[in-house]
């Protein structure tokens, strides 16, 4: 590689409801693989990729929520600092189209005013040969997006398309000045933040783990 | 075509339908836990890592219990639910002249420093959970000392500029650090004060003024009043020292946004990831305790197999009979008010924040017992621009200390106002400069101090909140003994009820109570949070990581640059 590029990070959090895809659209996105069968996530599962555009490096810190209803309570730890979401539904489940919404107007009155969203409708593949199968239009979403002002994609965790094409979206979105250098906890140098991690003195106060 | 319409619905600002219910909550766990204050967040995260099966409930809708952080809109609701009833907090005010954009406030019902070396920032590095929080820097510790605040002269070079001491109480001072520092192993000078309030200690051993002792023990020292039995002082003088240069020259840091329920959050956060269920505005409404079950408001029963762990705030009248009754007897009064001023002049630079000690009989009412006051910046992420949250509290419960936190706050407003009139005039001259080692010219603030003292300020100091409340707690205050917190210790009972918040505007004997809970439900403490997580940064610990072994490699990265443009 030539010269050093600038890493900047990017907090990213998925929401929708369970079976969506969520996790499916992360492993493709990461690893490029597809799983027939996937659990559904416990809690929360984080995973970071690092993407390399021409003038940056855009580091995603991805948190997969759960979409099991025992675990909503748990969303808002999650979005509350992100600067991005992709609220994830499911074309041929119109209540997961229902729940989208709700996790959009959520995160337009609780998360940060700036929170950048991408609205995907996963399983695209189920519908490309027997179109019945669909039971969201692909008007519905662009609409909703339209009117709340989102991305919108429609994908297929399973053949990949438009997977990449979501994450690369957003990152274009994003603002140069709102890229944040790394993580929540960062050096003193760009404003007063306490890294936790970075004592200056004391063989203690290092990372015991 | 779509047999589901979403186009009715979809207009902006239309209804959003109602979602189904999903039931599928867990009807039995290892250990129960009803609130989500500090205590019960940790000791979630820790028994989930442990391996236990754990679900945590709370009555209300957001996370903290009685440490909650709260915007405008929930924060007059809180004040009549406490006052209509509440086993913690009592005779709640609030005062909002006009209304304010709710959201961009919020108001921490016990706010919390944490200093840079202490157990808590330890577990906080250890279990990963620093990594959700963010962090700012406190330096100033100011002492209201002769109508000014005086910043707290704590680091070697403040002594040495300071212009109040003479000589020989430089030398004293610096004569007591030193020994401050090591003093657990010299044992032979304080041991025969074992027992006995740290200002006589301080005084015969050290000859130290009053205005030193004051300012180390109830300022530095964050202690009550001088009547802390000395080794208990010493231990909080100490926490201080220490904690300077940890990570540069602020002997505290506090987490954005709030305090305790921040890290609250963060733990629940790590506990489900280690697997704990959770589910909020759920009330404790029936309680079976042979047969180990928890009924809620939505009709959901919970069998637990280990323990029972309660707060104090969860307890509601209908099983108030059933479990242990913990009798929190000792107060704390709250006074917390935003203004409509930055107040900058109190902070370090580049800081927002600062901590005010009103020391024993500093004030006008006659106070037995300081007044300590937390100040925030818009930095903190809990005001706007512009603003600033000042948070009163003092461990003298009843009308005499809610007098003596009225008293404070008149005089921090004075002092505001005075401090930042631009306009205001004074001369200069050659002695009130001094010069630090290193050659900086620095002001006397003697002279700050005293030329201000007949002034009379033009502009009037806007409270656009004012709340005050009284707040109950099992934990004693630290002139009393502090060895009964192990209220719980070999119970055999399957309910535990968690203590209290500490009398503390620290973190400090809280992981010594989750600790203790936990040695009581696993059998001993050995293995807390011995999680070997990765550290590798890019390589986390999760839910996933675990069920896709290797997720993320850095040889493995899509490179948009090259086939897309962009
Ligand atoms: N055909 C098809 N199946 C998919 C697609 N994406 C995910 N699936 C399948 O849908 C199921 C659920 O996928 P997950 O990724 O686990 O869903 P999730 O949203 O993470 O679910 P929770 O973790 O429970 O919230 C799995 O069996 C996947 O294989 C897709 O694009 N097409
Ligand atoms: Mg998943």
């Amino acid at each position: 590689m030539s010269a050093p590029r600038k890493t900047t990070s990017v907090k990213l959090v998925l929401l929708g409801e369970a079976a969506v895809g969520k996790s499916s659209l992360v492993l493709r996105f990461v690893s490029n693989e597809f799983q027939e069968n996937k659990e559904p996530t416990i809690g929360a599962a984080f995973l970071t990729q690092k993407c390399n555009f021409p003038d940056r490096t855009i580091k995603f810190e991805i948190w997969d929520t759960a979409g099991q209803e025992r675990f909503a309570s748990l969303a808002p730890m999650y979005y509350r600092n992100a600067q991005t979401a992709l609220v994830v539904y499911d074309i041929t489940k119109p209540q997961s189209f229902i729940k989208a919404r709700h996790w959009v107007s959520e995160l337009k009155s609780q998360a940060s005013p700036g929170i950048i969203i991408a609205l995907v409708g996963n399983k695209r593949d189920l519908v490309d040969d027997d179109e019945s199968a669909r039971k969201v239009a692909e008007d519905e979403g662009k609409q909703l997006a339209e009117e709340e002002g989102l991305l919108f994609f429609e994908t297929s965790a399973k053949t990949g398309l438009n997977v990449k094409d979501v994450f690369m979206a957003i990152a274009q979105k994003i603002p140069e000045e709102q890229k944040a250098p790394s993580g929540g906890l960062r050096g003193a140098e760009e404003d007063s933040r306490v890294d936790l991690n970075s004592a200056v003195a004391g063989p203690e106060s290092s990372c015991a783990c | 075509m779509s047999s589901f319409s979403a186009s009715s619905v979809s207009k902006r600002g239309s209804i959003v339908p109602p979602l189904a219910e999903d039931p599928a909550f867990v009807d039995s766990c290892d250990v129960l836990i009803c609130g989500t204050g500090i205590v019960e967040s940790i000791l979630a995260a820790a028994l989930a890592w442990q391996g236990s099966n754990v679900a945590h409930l709370d009555r209300n809708s957001i996370y903290g219990d009685s440490s909650a952080v709260l915007n405008l809109d929930e924060l007059p609701r809180w004040v009549d639910e406490v006052n209509y009833e509440s086993a913690v907090f009592s005779n709640a005010k609030l005062y909002q002249p006009r209304p304010l954009d709710s959201k961009k406030y919020f108001v921490d019902l016990t706010p919390r420093v944490l200093f840079a070396k202490s157990d808590m920032l330890q577990l906080l590095l250890k279990s990963r959970v620093y990594k959700y929080l963010e962090f700012r820097s406190l330096t100033n510790f100011h002492t209201y000392e002769n109508d000014s605040f005086e910043k707290v002269p704590a680091s070697k070079q403040d002594i040495f500029t300071s212009q109040q001491m003479s000589p020989v109480v430089k030398r004293q001072l610096m004569k007591f650090i030193k020994f401050t520092v090591e003093w657990e192993r010299l044992y032979n000078v304080w041991g025969p004060y074992r027992d006995k309030p740290v200002v006589e200690f301080m005084t015969k051993e050290f000859q130290l003024e009053q205005t030193q002792i004051d300012e180390l023990v109830q300022s530095i020292g964050l202690c009550s009043s001088n009547d802390v039995a000395t080794p208990v002082a010493l231990h909080r003088i100490k926490r201080y020292l220490v904690s300077l240069e940890t990570y540069g020259a602020f002997p505290v840091v506090y987490s954005m946004y709030g305090s305790a329920s921040e890290l609250s959050q963060g733990f629940c956060r790590s506990a489900a990831v280690g697997g704990a269920v959770y589910k909020l505005n759920a009330t404790l409404t029936g309680l079976d305790v042979d047969s180990k079950t928890a009924i809620f408001n939505d009709g959901s029963k919970v069998r637990w197999s280990e323990k029972l762990v309660v707060s104090e705030a969860q307890i509601t009248e209908q099983v108030r009979s059933k479990i242990p009754s913990s009798n929190p007897e000792y107060q704390i009064n709250h006074l917390t008010v935003i203004v409509n001023m930055d107040c900058k002049e109190w902070f370090a630079e580049g800081e927002d924040a600062a901590i005010i000690v009103f020391p024993v009989g500093s004030l006008s009412s006659g106070n037995t017992k300081t007044v300590q006051a937390i100040c925030y910046g818009a930095e903190s992420g809990q005001v706007p621009p512009g603003q600033c949250i000042w948070y009163l509290s003092t461990v003298q419960g009843g009308a005499t200390g809610q007098r003596d936190l009225e008293e404070a706050l008149s005089k921090m407003e004075a002092s505001i106002l005075r401090e930042s009139t631009e306009d205001f005039e004074f001369q200069v001259d050659q002695s009130d400069v001094i010069f630090t080692p290193s050659g900086d010219p620095v002001l006397s603030s003697v002279k700050l101090g005293k030329s201000m003292k007949d002034f009379v300020p033009e502009k009037k100091l806007t409270y656009l909140i004012k709340l005050s409340y009284n707040q109950k707690t099992s934990i004693p205050p630290l002139e009393e003994s502090i060895k009964d917190v192990a209220k719980n210790d070999g119970d055999e009972s399957p309910v535990i009820v968690t203590s209290g918040a500490p009398t503390e505007i620290t973190y400090d004997g809280i992981v010594e109570q989750v600790k203790k809970i936990y040695a009581q439900i696993v059998g001993s403490d050995d293995d807390f949070f011995d999680v070997d997580f990765e550290d590798d940064e890019e390589d986390e610990l999760t839910g996933m990581a675990k069920q896709n072994k290797k997720q993320e490699d850095d040889d493995h990265v899509p490179d948009f640059g090259d086939d897309m443009e962009l």
